[in-house]
């Protein structure tokens, strides 16, 4: 009950300061967004111009689907950057500017200071990456197939998913400062993943397949797209719900996995910063 | 009988240290020893930051801890907070193991290290305030009344909506401290509050410290390397240097410690390279002054009565044998500075100015 109120009390007092900035810096807030935009078209365009096969990959800016399929890879992958850079670089900068120790003295303890960090911020990135898919798939013809439950459900365990993950390189940085520059590396391949995740990587041997499912954001692409873009439609052409598909339960195992391996080892890893003394060290 | 006396401390202090230590272990890849040159592939070293540390702070004293840099103070400031885990011994907080209790007790204790850098710079000193109280499980009506009265008592009530990134770094200060204090707790760490700030500035805040332990009762530690802060703000101070505690006693006493040592003769003339080689033992000769009233040699003698009278005479004896005259002789009053580099070790210059004369 105690933790609970703490974490809405921090919740709330994240809001505030988000808001405060986003409000104060608005402009700030304004130009980011459009050269989001810009840079995500510039991306996209880039990526498909680069194909071996330019002719190709001009057909296949023409195919919407697919194009909508790979901004969608691309919001996520930077949903997965975001997230897991909050806990790297955020843990990074806090130890930098003091607020980590200050985060420390608090009663709540540090794992639900930054489960309700976390949560404020991925609710801004998901409003804001939101907006950007739209933008961009209307500007390359695409549509989205928008089911609120499976959305908000997939949404919800991605994020979960994450987080638990997030909490594991978190506990790293928390010791080890230098890891906060190494998991760039992790962010980017997690980025290139959420892309280029399709449910036939998933085919290619146990071992690979193994691997595809244990990475947090495969399964995560893999429904998103299945829903947003394939609009739940199998490969028979049959209408089937993305609660039924395979890779739906591996994202609910590996939410748990994760959560459960990424808490313990932040708990484990603050108690050995805290007689490493590293808390304050960047 | 000892777990007795020490559980009478443990109730008495509101902040008990009962031997407490702490050495950090480091590793360095590809190291390279700077006065040999060697390069290792990995290099151990440890640095001992507290080592078997005892003291206890009383409800609303300022407690001083006062030792060089890496002597051990900010870690000990840490120990206290939880925010490092001591190797061995227990620290106690309102009779709390902190090791055990720390939830308990982080609502009792509020911190400051290197406070400029705590606060959130795109936020004002009000909105600081809002954000480390909801952090601190303080709420509604009385985070808004008390986060007023903080910005009022500390005198930032002309700043209170101007961001944080403009303010001076004085102001930056007494912010950190604000949202040390936004809990209300009993008992406050500084680690070095006044390092870096303008006489006006360090002089608003050791008036703040004092006032807070003077009227609200609270229990401060502040660690420092400034003398004048410790001798002028501190009822008690330890000194502490490579992790060791050497002393922990009151202001007045430790400057107590040496004043019955330090004689100042002045001279008809400037002492002659040689003429004190004969000397009794007992006495050091610590400086040699060419002042406005003449020479003057300053010397230490040994504090027990009888063997300070036996080297006094003994240099007198020196003096007149020499053919000097003596124009006036004096007992000093060192200053902590003094007082802390003869506990440390360090070969103290007796500086005039930082003096006091006594009859």
């Amino acid at each position: 009950m105690n933790t609970m109120l703490g974490f809405l009390l921090i919740m709330k007092a994240e809001i505030i300061r988000g808001w405060i900035i986003t409000r104060r810096y608005w402009f700030r807030t304004l130009t980011g967004l459009i050269i989001g935009y810009g840079m995500l078209m510039i991306l996209i365009a880039g990526f498909f111009y680069s194909q071996p096969a330019i002719e190709k990959g001009i057909n296949q800016l023409d195919d919407p689907t697919r194009a909508t399929n790979y901004i969608l890879g691309f919001i996520i992958g930077l949903f997965a950057f975001g997230v897991i850079g909050m806990f790297t670089q955020g843990i990074q900068g806090m130890a930098q500017t003091g607020v980590l120790e200050q985060l420390c003295m608090s009663p709540y303890g540090l794992v639900t200071n930054f489960l309700a960090r976390a949560v404020v911020a991925s609710v801004t990135t998901i409003f804001y990456s939101a907006l950007m898919v739209y933008f961009v798939v209307i500007s390359v013809g695409g549509k989205l197939y928008f089911d609120p439950l499976p959305v908000i459900v997939l949404l919800t365990l991605s994020f979960i998913n994450l987080l638990g993950f997030g909490f594991m390189v978190g506990g790293l940085v928390l010791v080890f400062k230098q890891v906060g520059q190494l998991t760039i590396i992790v962010r980017m391949a997690l980025f290139a993943l959420a892309i280029f995740a399709r449910e036939e990587f998933l085919q290619q041997g146990w071992l690979v397949s193994a691997l595809m499912h244990a990475l947090p954001i495969t399964d995560a692409s893999i429904c998103l797209k299945y829903v947003l873009v394939k609009g739940q439609i199998s490969e028979t052409g049959q209408f089937m719900s993305v609660f039924l598909h395979p890779c739906f339960y591996w994202l609910c195992a590996s939410c748990l996995i994760w959560t459960f391996i990424g808490i313990s080892l932040f708990k484990i890893m603050e108690n050995y910063s805290r007689y490493k003394g590293t808390l304050g060290i960047y | 009988m000892y777990r007795k006396e020490m559980n009478e401390d443990i109730q008495k202090y509101t902040v008990y240290l009962d031997k407490v230590s702490k050495t950090f272990h480091t590793s360095h890849f590809l190291y390279k020893d700077e006065e040999t040159g060697k390069r290792s592939f990995i290099k151990k070293k440890e640095a001992c930051a507290a080592d078997k540390i005892t003291f206890g702070i009383m409800p609303g004293e300022i407690m001083g801890l006062l030792g060089p840099n890496g002597a051990g103070k900010t870690t000990t400031v840490k120990m206290i907070s939880g925010l490092v885990k001591p190797d061995s011994g227990t620290v106690y907080v309102d009779g709390m193991n902190v090791e055990k209790k720390r939830k308990q007790i982080l609502s009792r204790i509020g911190v400051v290290l290197e406070g400029t850098r705590t606060s959130i710079w795109p936020l004002t000193p009000l909105e600081n305030l809002y954000y480390y109280g909801n952090l601190r499980n303080i709420r509604g009506k009385v985070l808004k009344e008390r986060a007023r009265q903080l910005i009022d008592f500390i005198g930032l009530n002309d700043k209170k909506d101007v961001e944080v990134r403009k303010l001076s770094r004085g102001q930056k200060q007494k912010l950190a401290i604000c949202i040390a204090l936004i809990a209300d707790p009993k008992i406050i760490l500084l680690d070095e509050p006044t390092t870096g700030l303008d006489v006006q500035s360090s002089r608003s805040i050791k008036d703040k410290i004092l006032e807070l332990t003077r009227k609200h009762g609270r229990s401060v530690l502040v660690t420092t390397h400034d003398m004048h802060v410790a001798q002028e703000l501190c009822d008690r101070i330890g000194i502490i240097n490579k992790g060791k505690l050497i002393t922990c006693k009151p202001t007045s006493e430790l400057l107590e410690l040496f004043s019955k040592q330090i004689f100042s003769l002045r001279l008809d003339r400037n002492l002659v390279d040689g003429d004190l080689d004969s000397l009794a033992p007992q006495v050091t000769l610590l400086q040699t002054d060419l002042t406005a009233e003449g020479p003057t040699i300053t010397v230490q003698v040994p504090e027990p009565y009888r063997e300070r009278s036996e080297a006094l005479y003994s240099l007198l004896e020196t003096l007149r044998k020499k053919k000097y005259q003596l124009r006036s002789i004096q007992q000093k009053q060192v200053n902590l500075e003094y007082v802390f580099l003869q506990l440390t070790g360090e070969k103290p210059v007796f500086d005039e100015m930082n003096s006091q004369e006594q009859e």
